[in-house]
C-alpha cells in the first residue's frame, strides 16, 4: 500500500490550496469547543495564509497569493463569525472540562437519505463516530460508511481551497467570480445554466433550488446517484399512479420474502431493519422466517432461512410465481391477472422455482399481516409493483410496509443524465455546476461524460478529492467534510436533522450551500445565516434560539417525519407492466452491485474501508468477479485467473472468485473500484465494472461473454481464506426443530483445573461479554468501530497477503454445506479474556497479566516481542506489529487518534482490551457521583455499533444486568471449552428457522 | 630469609618418586614435580592431601540452587505478586528448570575458581620458567624441584645428582 | 588355572576383535605426538584455509548485516505473521543448539563411562558445540520484537518495578542455555590448559609464547595442580552430563508446555535430547572427517570413532524414529480431533507434506544404512549420511514449529508461512559464521587434545604390560 502519510504538513485554513506546504508555524488550525462556543474565535488565519506562497511557486503567483489573502484580509470581517454549536444531551458546562470527551449530534447523508450520528470530540477533535439513538435512521447504530467517514476527514490528501484552470483563487474573489457567472446568465434566464447535483433530501438544498429556478426559470437541475433507487420510483408510480416512498418495519413481521434486496446491509432503512430483524431471531414460536430470492451472495442473503438462488432476471418470475400460487390457493384472486405458474416444463430451474415459490406463498399467506414482501432498489419497477400488490393482497399494507411522500422526488438515475449529456453534446450549456459526486467515474458506459464536460467553457465541480471528474472540469471547489459544515438532511421518514460543524474546517473549502447561494447573491452570509434564516421562518412557537439549540442537541427537528398514507394498488396497470417484462433468456448474466466497502467509490480513498473484509468474500483491497463453483467450472476457470468480460461490444478486465452460493451463470462485479484517479490509497485497486454498466441495464445485463486471458492470477489479499470448520464445534448453528440445549451441554460450564479457579465474585464488577450468532448479521459494523476506538492501523494489501492485519476484531465466516448451495455462518472473534489465558503463563517478561477484574490486560510498555503469547492462543486474536505502521502519519492524521488510547509501537503485541479505556472513564465518572456502574451505562465500541444487539457487553456480577442473563441463556457456549480457558465471551449458538416444506 | 630453587629432570616417575620421597626424609617439605600429564604415585611421595574442590562444589552447588529458588519464589510470590492465567503465585513445579540451572551453573563456577584459586594460577611468571630446559615438562618430562634456604641448595641439588637426575639446576629467588 | 589362562586369552582375543580398530594407532613417544598435534598451530597457513576462511568471513558478514536490517526494519522484515509468529528463528535456535549437544556429550559422558575412544575427539567436539551455542545464542535476542530491550529478560530490579514471569519456559530457556554456554566455556577452557601451556613452551616466537603464556594462566603441570584439575575436571563432566540433558529438555518445555497441538506432547523431552545427540554426532562427523583427512590425524582419529560416531547416530536416530511413532500413535489413541488433525492432515498431507516427507527421509530412512559396517566403514559415504542427518533435522524443527502454527484451532486463522531473503540470509549466515569460528580454532589451537593422548597412550600401554604380565604369571 502507498505510506498513508505523505509528509504533508498541518494545513492552516485560510490559506490558498497547494498540494504540500509547510505551515506558517506550529499553531493548530482548529480551535477547542470552548472557543467555538465563546463564539469570537479569533480568525487571523488569513495572515498567516499570505505569509507561505504554494507549491509550484513563482513570482507571478506569489503576487497572485498576495493580493488574493490581503484581499481576504481586509473582508474578514465579513466572514461569518464562529458559530455556536450544542453538544448532545450532557450539559454544555461539563463540554468545557479538556480531556472530557464531548457528544455532538449531526447527520450524513447517502444517497440523499441521513443517518443521524452522535461524534464523539475530545478536546475540539471529532475521535468517534457513533449513533443517535433519537434519530430514526440509526437508533444508536452505525454502519462500517457512517464510522469511516471519520478518517476522510482526517486525509491530508483531500481537495484544498479553489482554482480555476491551475490558477489558485481566495474565498472572496471566487464569490465574486461566482456572483458575477451567476449574473451574466440573467440575460436569458438561464436557459444556458446547468447543475448537476447528488440525489439530496435537505430542505435547505431543495429551498435554494426553488429560489435559483425561480431566479432562473431556464436552468435546469439533473440529479445523479450511481446507486439510484428510481426503479423503486418508478414502481411505487406504477402500483400508485405516484411517487411514493416505501417504509418498511419489520419487528412484528413472521415471513420475510426479500426480493433481491439487500435490506439488512444496503440502503436507508438497513440500520433500523437489522435492529428489527434480529429482534425476532430467538427461538420460539414468533421466530421470524426469512426468505431471499438473489443472485450475488449478499449480507441479507447470508442470515436467510432459506437463500433461493437465482438469476436476478429470474426473480420476477419467482416473484410470479409466488403470486399465482397465492391467487390460486389463497383466494388472493386480484393476484391472477399478474401471476404466472412457471412452465411444468423438466427444466430443473423451474421446477425448483415452483417447489420454492409454492412454499414461500403459502408461508406467506399463513401469515397475512404479519409478512412482507421486499423489493431491491436493483430490480426493475415491475418486481416493485408486484411486492406492493403482494402486500397489499396479503394485508400487510399499513402493519408491516406503509407508504409516504418521499423525502426528496428527484428521479436520480440514467434517466436524470441523458438529457444533460444531450444538452452538452448540443452545446446548449455555458456554465454546469457540479455537487453530484464524481459523476464522471460512476456515470453509465453510453454517456461519456468526462467529454461532455469540455464542452461546456464553465464546468465548476464542488468536489472532496481530485478525482476524475475534477480532472475534466474548469473549477475545481474543494467541498468541506460533512463535520465541518452546517446544513440540514432529512432521514427516510423525512425526519430533518440539522447537520452542525464540530471542528472548523481543515482546509479551505466551500459548502454547497454557500456555492448555491452564490447564484441568488447570497453567498456573503454564510451557511449557518442561510440555514437559520430558512429555518427560522418554519419553527412553530416564539423562542427560535431555544428550539435551534433544542434540535441541535437532540440531532433531530421534532415532528418532522413525513406522515404515512393509504396507497392503494392498481392491480390492473401493475399486471400490465408484469407480463410486459421480458422473460429472461438463457446464457452468462452480469450483475453490477453496491460494493458494502466503497459504496458507488466514493469511499476508495478510505484506508479502513479498503482494508475492510468483504462481509462474505473476506476480501480486502479488491473487489472480483465472483462467479459459482460451476460456472468456474463451465468457463474454466479458476480463483484470480484473469478474464475479459465482454457485453454488448464493451469489454473489461477483471480477476475471477469462485464464491459459493452464487447463482449460477453469474457473474458479479461490486461497483466502485478499478479507480483511475482516486489516490495513493485507492487509485487502481480491483475493477471497474462502469464500462460494462449501460443506461439501459444498471444492475443487470444478459448475453455476456466471459474470455479467460491466462497469463499471472490475480493475487486476492483475503483475511480468512478457509471457510470450513472442519466439522469442529465453532460457530454452531441448528435448525429451529433440531434444536435443544443438550446440543450444546459439553460446551459450557466448569472444566478440570489443577489450579483453584480465582474468585472473581467478591469485586465489584466483572467484566464479561455475549455474542448471540442468532442476531449477528456479519456486516462487520463492529470492526470498523474497533478500528475507530483503538487506533488500528492499517498495513496495507502486501501485509494482509502476509497474513498481518491488525483488526483486533474479526468477524469469522463459515460456510457449510454443498459449495454450491452452502450455509452461511459469521460469528466475530475478538480476545476471550480467558480466565485462564494460555497467552499469559508464557510470557516471559509479565507483558500480559490479568487484572482484579478478570480483564486480560496487555502491557504494551512492558511487551518485548516474543510473540509466543500469539503462538499459544488458541483463538489467535493477538496481533503484532511486525513494521512501523504508525510511523509516517501526517500531522492531520495525528488529530484521529482516540487520546484514550496507546499508540502501539513496532515488535509490540497488542490485541482487544474490552475496550479497557471505557471502562476506565466510566468507572471515574461513576465515583464522582459516589455510585457504582448501572447496566449499559457504557459499552465497548463493538457492541455500540452493532445494528443487530448481537454484542451485549457488560458486568457479570450483577444477575440483573442483560450480559449475565445472556450467560445463563440454554443456547450460551463457549469457543474451544475443552481448552479450559474459560473465556469471558460467550457465544449463543445460532438458530435458523428452515420451512418444513422446503427442507 | 633468601630461598632458592633447585630444579631436576628425572627419566621416569620411579626415580622422581624415590627422589622426592629422600628429600622428605631429609626435611624438605617444600616440593614439586612437574609432568605433561597426571602421574599416579607422585601425591604419595609428596605427601598430598585429597583436593578440597568437591567439597567446594557441593556447596556452591547447594547454595546456587537455594538461591535460584528463592529467587523466583521471592520476585513472584512475594514481592510482586500477579494474577497469571490464574496460575497459583509460587508455583514449585515450574521453579525447578531454574533452580536446578542455576545449582549447575554456580557449581561450576565455583569448581573453575577453586581450581585456579587452589593451583595457585594465574601466575604466568615463575621462578621454574627461568631454566630453559624445563620447557620439556609440558611436552615429555619428568621435573622435581625443590623450593629451599639458600644455604641448603648446594646439597638439595647433591641429593638430585646422587638420586638419578638427567640434569639439575638451580634458581636463587629474585634472581630476575 | 590352564582352564583360567585359555578362557582369558579367548577374551582377551574377543575384547580385540569386538573391539574393532584401535583407538590409537601404534604408541607414538610424547614428543612424537606433541608435533603431529601441534603441527596445524605452527605450519604455514594453507590457501584452502585462507579460501574457506574468505568464504565464511563473507557469510559472517551477511548474517551481521541481515540481522541489522532486521533491527532497522522490525520482524516483518522476515517472513513470520499471525498465526506463525515462529518461525525461522525459532527453527535455526532450535537446530544450533541441538548440535551444540554432541560436545559436551562426547567430553562428559564418555568420559564418566571411561570410554578411551572418546580422547582423541572430544576437543574438537566441544569446540564445536560452543560455536553452535553462539549461532543458538543469537537467536533469542534478535527474534524480538525490541530486541533493544532483551536485558528485560533477566531478573535485575527495573524501574518498571516488575519481574520477569518464572512460569515462562522461555525464561528457562534464557537460563539453560547461558548456564549450559558458560559450563562448556569453562569445560573446555580447563581441558584446554594443559595444551595452552605446552603450545607456550613448545612455541618459536616470543609472541606466541606471551599469547599462549597469557591464556596457560601459568600452567607448570605442577604435582600440586594436577591434583587439583583431575577432580576438577572430572566434577565438571559429572555437571555438564545431566546439564547437556537439561538444556534441551527445557528448550522442548517451549513447545511441551504450549497447549498448541502438535507442541502439546510429553514425549518432547526424552526425544528433543534424543533429536539433539543424533544432529550433534551429525556435525562432528561432517566437519571431523574433512579436519581429519586435511591434518592427517588418521592415526589419533581412527577408523574406531568414526564408527562408534556413526553408531551413536545410528541409536539416537532410532530413539528419534521412536518419537515420531509414538507422538503420532497418542495423536490417535487420544481421541482429541484438533491432534491427530496435525499429524494426518496437517503435516501428512498438508501444503508442508514433502518438508514433512523429507524429514521422515533424512532422520528415519537414511540412518538405517548404518546398520552395515561397510557403510560406516566408507568415510565419504558416511559424510553424506551426516549431511543429509543435519537437514533432517532443521526439518524436523520446520515441521515442529511452522506446520502446527500454521493450522492450528480456529480454520478461520489459518494461514501459510513463506521465508523472506532475509530469512535465508540468517540461516545461511549462521552456517558461515560457525564455519569461521571453527576454522580459527583450527588455527590456533591443537584440535587434539595432546595431553590427554599422552595419558591415553600411557593407559594403554600399561593394560598391555597388565595382560602380558598375567599371562607370564599364569604361563609359569
Amino acid at each position: 500500500m502507498p505510506p498513508l502519510g505523505s509528509g504533508a504538513k498541518l494545513p492552516i485554513y485560510g490559506q490558498p490550496a497547494a498540494p504540500d506546504r509547510a505551515p506558517a508555524d506550529g499553531r493548530h488550525p482548529w480551535r477547542s469547543l470552548r472557543v467555538l462556543g465563546a463564539g469570537d474565535g479569533p480568525s487571523r488565519e488569513f495572515d498567516e495564509g499570505a505569509a507561505e506562497p504554494p507549491a509550484g511557486f513563482s513570482r507571478r503567483t506569489f503576487l497572485q497569493i498576495l493580493g488574493a489573502s490581503t484581499a481576504l484580509a481586509s473582508l474578514q470581517a465579513c466572514r461569518p463569525a464562529r458559530q455556536k454549536i450544542v453538544p448532545y444531551v450532557r450539559p454544555p458546562e461539563k463540554a468545557l472540562v479538556p480531556g472530557t470527551p464531548v457528544h455532538y449530534a449531526t447527520a450524513v447523508s447517502l444517497g440523499g437519505h441521513a443517518t443521524g450520528l452522535l461524534v464523539t470530540s475530545h478536546d475540539g477533535r471529532p475521535i468517534k463516530v457513533e449513533g443517535n439513538p433519537d434519530h430514526p435512521a440509526s437508533r444508536g447504530a452505525t454502519g462500517s460508511l457512517e464510522l469511516a467517514m471519520l478518517l476522510d476527514l482526517y486525509d491530508p490528501r483531500r481537495e484544498r481551497g479553489f482554482r480555476r484552470g491551475q490558477a489558485p483563487l481566495a474565498y472572496r474573489s471566487l464569490l465574486r467570480e461566482l456572483t458575477a457567472l451567476a449574473a451574466s446568465h440573467l440575460a436569458d434566464g438561464g436557459s444556458r445554466l446547468r447543475f448537476l447535483t447528488a440525489a439530496t433530501g435537505s430542505p435547505l438544498l431543495q429551498d435554494l433550488r426553488r429560489r435559483i429556478l425561480a431566479r432562473f426559470p431556464q436552468a435546469r437541475f439533473h440529479a445523479y446517484e450511481s446507486l439510484t433507487e428510481d426503479s423503486a420510483r418508478e414502481g411505487s408510480r406504477l402500483a400508485f399512479g405516484r411517487v411514493l416512498a416505501v417504509r418498511h418495519t419489520i419487528a412484528q413481521a413472521r415471513v420475510i420474502l426479500a426480493l433481491d434486496s439487500d435490506f439488512l446491509a444496503v440502503g436507508p432503512e438497513a440500520l433500523r431493519l437489522a435492529r428489527e430483524f434480529a429482534g425476532r431471531r430467538e427461538p420460539g414460536p414468533e421466530m421470524s422466517r426469512l426468505y431471499v430470492a438473489e443472485a450475488q451472495h449478499s449480507v441479507t442473503g447470508a442470515c436467510a432461512d432459506h437463500r433461493l438462488r437465482m438469476k436476478s432476471s429470474e426473480v420476477l418470475g419467482f416473484a410470479r410465481a409466488v403470486a399465482a400460487r397465492l391467487a390460486s390457493r389463497h383466494g388472493h384472486s386480484q393476484l391472477a391477472p399478474m401471476g404466472a405458474t412457471p412452465s411444468g416444463s423438466p427444466a430443473p430451474g423451474d421446477v425448483r422455482i415452483a417447489k420454492e415459490s409454492a412454499a414461500v406463498a403459502d408461508d406467506l399467506a399463513r401469515s397475512s399481516g404479519r409478512s412482507v414482501v421486499m423489493a431491491g432498489s436493483r430490480q426493475p419497477p415491475a418486481v416493485h409493483a408486484l411486492a406492493h400488490a403482494i402486500n397489499a393482497a396479503l394485508g400487510n399494507a399499513g402493519k408491516t410496509v406503509e407508504y409516504a411522500a418521499p423525502a426528496f422526488d428527484d428521479t436520480t438515475g440514467p434517466a436524470s443524465l441523458q438529457p444533460l449529456a444531450r444538452d452538452l453534446a448540443g452545446g446548449k450549456v455555458d456554465t454546469l455546476v457540479v455537487t453530484a459526486h464524481n459523476p464522471v467515474y460512476s456515470a453509465p458506459a453510453d454517456v461519456d461524460l468526462g467529454t461532455l464536460l469540455g464542452r461546456a467553457p464553465n464546468t465548476i465541480y464542488l468536489g472532496y478529492r481530485d478525482d476524475e471528474t475534477a480532472a475534466r472540469c474548469s473549477w475545481v471547489l474543494a467541498a468541506p467534510h460533512p463535520f465541518e459544515t452546517w446544513g440540514d438532511a432529512r432521514a427516510h421518514d423525512g425526519t430533518v436533522s440539522i447537520v452542525q460543524p464540530l471542528i472548523q474546517p481543515l482546509f479551505e473549502s466551500i459548502p454547497e450551500v454557500e456555492l448555491l447561494a452564490a447564484f441568488l447573491d447570497l453567498a456573503d452570509q454564510g451557511a449557518h445565516r442561510i440555514l437559520q434564516d430558512y429555518w427560522r421562518g418554519r419553527a412553530k412557537g416564539p423562542d427560535f434560539e431555544r428550539q435551534w439549540e433544542g434540535w441541535l442537541a437532540r440531532g433531530v427537528v421534532p415532528d418532522t417525519a413525513i406522515a404515512a398514507e393509504a396507497a392503494a394498488p392498481h392491480f390492473v396497470e401493475i399486471a400490465a407492466a408484469v407480463k410486459a417484462a421480458p422473460q429472461p433468456p438463457a446464457g452468462l448474466e452480469m450483475t453490477f452491485v453496491p460494493d458494502y466497502k466503497l459504496h458507488d467509490g466514493r469511499f476508495a480513498e478510505n484506508a479502513w474501508l479498503q482494508e475492510l473484509p468483504h462481509p462474505v468474500s473476506k476480501m480486502t483491497w479488491d473487489n472480483a468477479a465472483y462467479v459459482s463453483p460451476a460456472t468456474a467450472r463451465k468457463i474454466g476457470v479458476e480463483d484470480g485467473a484473469r478474464v475479459e468480460l465482454r457485453l454488448a461490444g464493451r469489454k473489461v478486465e477483471a480477476a475471477v472468485w469462485i464464491m459459493p452460493g452464487q447463482a449460477d451463470d453469474v457473474v458479479s462485479l461490486p461497483l466502485g473500484y478499478g479507480r483511475r484517479r482516486a489516490g495513493p490509497v485507492g487509485s487502481s485497486v480491483g475493477f471497474d465494472a462502469g464500462p460494462l454498466r449501460a443506461s439501459d441495464a444498471p444492475w443487470f445485463a444478459h448475453g455476456l461473454a466471459v474470455a479467460p486471458l491466462g497469463g499471472a492470477k490475480h493475487v486476492f489479499a483475503l483475511t480468512q481464506e478457509h471457510f470450513s470448520m472442519e466439522g469442529r464445534d465453532l460457530a454452531l448453528a441448528f435448525d429451529a426443530k433440531a434444536w435443544s440445549p443438550e446440543k450444546v451441554e459439553h460446551l459450557k460450564g466448569p472444566s478440570p483445573t489443577m489450579q483453584e479457579p480465582v474468585d472473581y465474585q467478591n469485586q465489584q464488577y466483572k467484566w464479561g461479554m455475549a455474542i448471540d450468532l442468532s442476531k449477528c448479521i456479519g456486516c462487520a459494523a463492529c470492526a470498523t468501530a474497533c478500528q475507530a476506538e483503538n487506533n488500528i492501523p492499517v498495513v496495507g494489501k502486501e501485509q494482509v497477503l502476509r497474513s498481518r492485519e491488525m483488526n483486533w476484531m474479526r468477524v469469522d465466516r463459515y460456510f457449510s454445506g454443498p459449495p454450491e448451495d452452502p450455509q452461511v455462518i459469521a460469528q466475530p472473534v475478538m480476545c476471550q479474556h480467558c480466565e485462564a489465558a494460555p497467552c499469559e503463563y508464557v510470557c516471559p517478561v509479565n507483558a500480559t497479566v490479568h487484572s482484579d477484574e478478570g480483564l486480560n490486560e496487555m502491557v504494551y510498555n512492558r511487551c518485548v516481542g516474543t510473540r509466543y503469547c500469539s503462538n499459544n492462543c488458541p483463538y489467535k486474536v493477538r496481533r503484532f506489529n511486525f513494521l512501523n505502521y504508525r510511523g509516517d502519519m501526517s500531522p492531520t492524521e495525528k488529530m484521529a487518534m482516540n487520546p484514550d488510547v496507546t499508540v502501539r509501537t513496532r515488535g509490540v503485541m497488542e490485541k482487544c482490551t474490552y475496550c479497557v479505556q471505557r471502562i476506565e472513564r466510566a468507572r471515574i465518572e461513576t465515583r464522582l457521583e459516589g455510585r457504582a456502574i448501572r447496566d449499559g451505562e457504557f459499552t465497548t465500541a463493538c457492541a455500540q455499533a452493532c445494528p443487530a444487539n448481537a454484542i451485549v457487553f457488560g458486568n457479570l456480577n450483577d444477575p440483573r444486568s442483560q450480559v449475565s442473563k445472556l450467560h445463563q441463556d440454554e443456547r450460551r457456549y463457549d469457543l474451544l471449552h475443552d481448552n479450559g480457558t474459560r473465556p469471558r465471551t460467550a457465544y449463543l449458538a445460532r438458530v435458523r428457522n428452515p420451512n418444513p416444506e422446503l427442507s | 630469609m633468601a630461598t632458592s630453587w633447585v630444579l631436576a629432570e628425572y627419566g621416569d616417575e620411579a626415580a622422581l618418586c624415590a627422589a622426592a620421597r629422600r628429600l622428605r626424609a631429609l626435611g624438605h617439605k617444600r616440593l614439586d614435580a612437574y609432568s605433561p600429564v597426571p602421574l599416579h604415585d607422585v601425591d604419595a611421595a609428596l605427601g598430598l592431601r585429597r583436593s578440597p574442590v568437591p567439597l567446594i562444589a557441593l556447596v556452591g552447588g547447594v547454595s546456587g540452587a537455594a538461591a535460584g529458588y528463592l529467587m523466583q519464589w521471592w520476585m513472584n510470590a512475594v514481592d510482586f505478586p500477579i494474577n497469571v492465567a490464574n496460575r497459583g503465585f509460587h508455583s514449585p513445579p515450574t521453579n525447578i528448570p531454574i533452580t536446578f540451572e542455576t545449582g549447575i551453573l554456580v557449581a561450576s563456577l565455583s569448581i573453575v575458581i577453586g581450581l585456579i584459586v587452589l593451583a595457585g594460577l594465574p601466575r604466568p611468571h615463575h621462578p621454574v620458567f627461568e631454566v630453559e630446559g624445563f620447557r620439556t615438562a609440558s611436552m615429555d618430562a619428568l621435573w622435581l624441584s625443590a623450593e629451599v634456604k639458600r644455604e641448603d641448595e648446594e646439597a638439595v641439588a647433591r641429593e638430585m645428582e646422587k638420586s638419578g637426575a638427567l640434569q639439575v639446576s638451580r634458581v636463587p629467588e629474585g634472581s630476575r | 588355572m590352564s582352564v583360567e589362562t585359555r578362557q582369558m586369552a579367548t577374551e582377551s582375543a574377543l575384547a580385540d576383535l569386538l573391539e574393532g580398530p584401535p583407538v590409537l594407532v601404534g604408541s607414538p613417544e610424547d614428543r612424537k605426538l606433541s608435533e603431529d598435534i601441534f603441527r596445524p598451530v605452527w605450519e604455514q597457513t594453507r590457501r584452502g584455509w585462507l579460501a574457506l576462511f574468505g568464504i565464511t568471513l563473507g557469510l559472517t558478514g551477511l548474517l551481521f548485516s541481515a540481522i541489522a536490517y532486521t533491527f532497522a526494519k522490525g520482524i516483518g522484515a522476515w517472513g513470520n505473521n499471525i498465526p506463525v509468529a515462529w518461525a525461522y528463528d525459532i527453527i535455526n535456535f532450535v537446530w544450533w543448539i541441538g548440535i551444540g549437544h554432541a560436545g559436551t556429550l562426547i567430553s562428559a559422558i564418555l568420559l564418566l563411562f571411561q570410554q578411551k575412544w572418546r580422547t582423541s575427539i572430544n576437543r574438537m567436539a566441544e569446540a564445536m558445540t560452543l560455536f553452535a551455542v553462539i549461532q543458538a545464542l543469537l537467536f533469542p535476542m534478535i527474534h524480538l520484537g525490541r530486541p533493544w530491550f532483551f536485558f528485560w529478560l533477566f531478573p535485575y530490579p527495573s524501574t518498571l518495578g516488575v519481574w520477569p514471569n518464572f512460569k515462562s519456559p522461555l525464561l528457562w530457556d534464557v537460563f539453560a542455555v547461558s548456564t549450559y554456554f558458560t559450563v562448556s566455556l569453562l569445560f573446555w577452557y580447563v581441558g584446554l590448559l594443559p595444551d595452552l601451556a605446552a603450545l607456550r613452551d613448545a612455541s618459536k616466537s616470543k609472541a606466541a609464547r606471551v599469547a599462549y603464556g597469557i591464556f596457560a594462566l601459568g600452567w607448570r603441570g605442577s604435582a600440586r595442580a594436577w591434583r587439583h584439575y583431575r577432580i576438577a575436571y572430572l566434577l565438571l563432566a559429572g555437571l555438564a552430563t545431566p546439564l547437556v540433558l537439561s538444556v534441551h529438555t527445557i528448550v522442548s518445555f517451549d513447545f511441551a508446555v504450549s497447549q498448541l497441538p502438535g507442541w502439546h506432547t510429553t514425549i518432547f523431552p526424552p526425544y528433543f535430547v534424543a533429536g539433539a545427540i543424533f544432529s550433534g554426532f551429525a556435525m562432528v562427523l561432517t566437519l571431523m572427517i574433512p579436519a581429519r583427512k586435511v591434518f592427517r590425524f588418521e592415526h589419533v582419529i581412527t577408523q574406531r570413532h568414526l564408527d562408534n560416531m556413526a553408531k551413536v547416530m545410528l541409536a539416537t536416530g532410532l530413539m528419534v524414529s521412536y518419537g515420531y511413532l509414538v507422538e503420532t500413535f497418542i495423536a490417535w489413541y487420544s481421541g482429541n480431533p484438533f491432534e491427530s488433525f496435525v499429524f494426518f492432515n496437517t503435516r501428512a498431507r498438508g501444503p508442508y507434506a514433502p518438508i514433512y516427507w523429507l524429514m521422515i527421509t533424512c532422520n528415519v530412512v537414511v540412518p538405517q544404512v548404518l546398520w552395515w559396517r561397510k557403510a560406516r566403514d566408507n568415510t565419504i559415504f558416511l559424510w553424506f549420511v551426516s549431511i543429509l542427518v543435519n537437514v533432517g533435522m532443521w526439518t524436523e524443527r520446520f515441521v515442529i514449529i511452522v506446520t502446527s502454527l500454521h493450522r492450528d484451532f480456529l480454520p478461520s486463522s489459518w494461514a501459510m508461512y513463506r521465508p523472506t531473503i532475509v530469512d535465508w540470509s540468517i540461516l545461511v549466515g549462521t552456517i558461515g559464521f560457525f564455519g569461521f569460528l571453527f576454522l580459527l580454532f583450527l588455527r590456533f589451537v591443537p584440535a587434539v587434545a595432546a595431553s590427554e593422548v599422552k595419558e591415553l597412550r600411557r593407559e594403554l600401554e600399561h593394560e598391555r604390560h597388565q595382560q602380558s604380565h598375567d599371562q607370564a604369571a599364569h604361563g609359569s
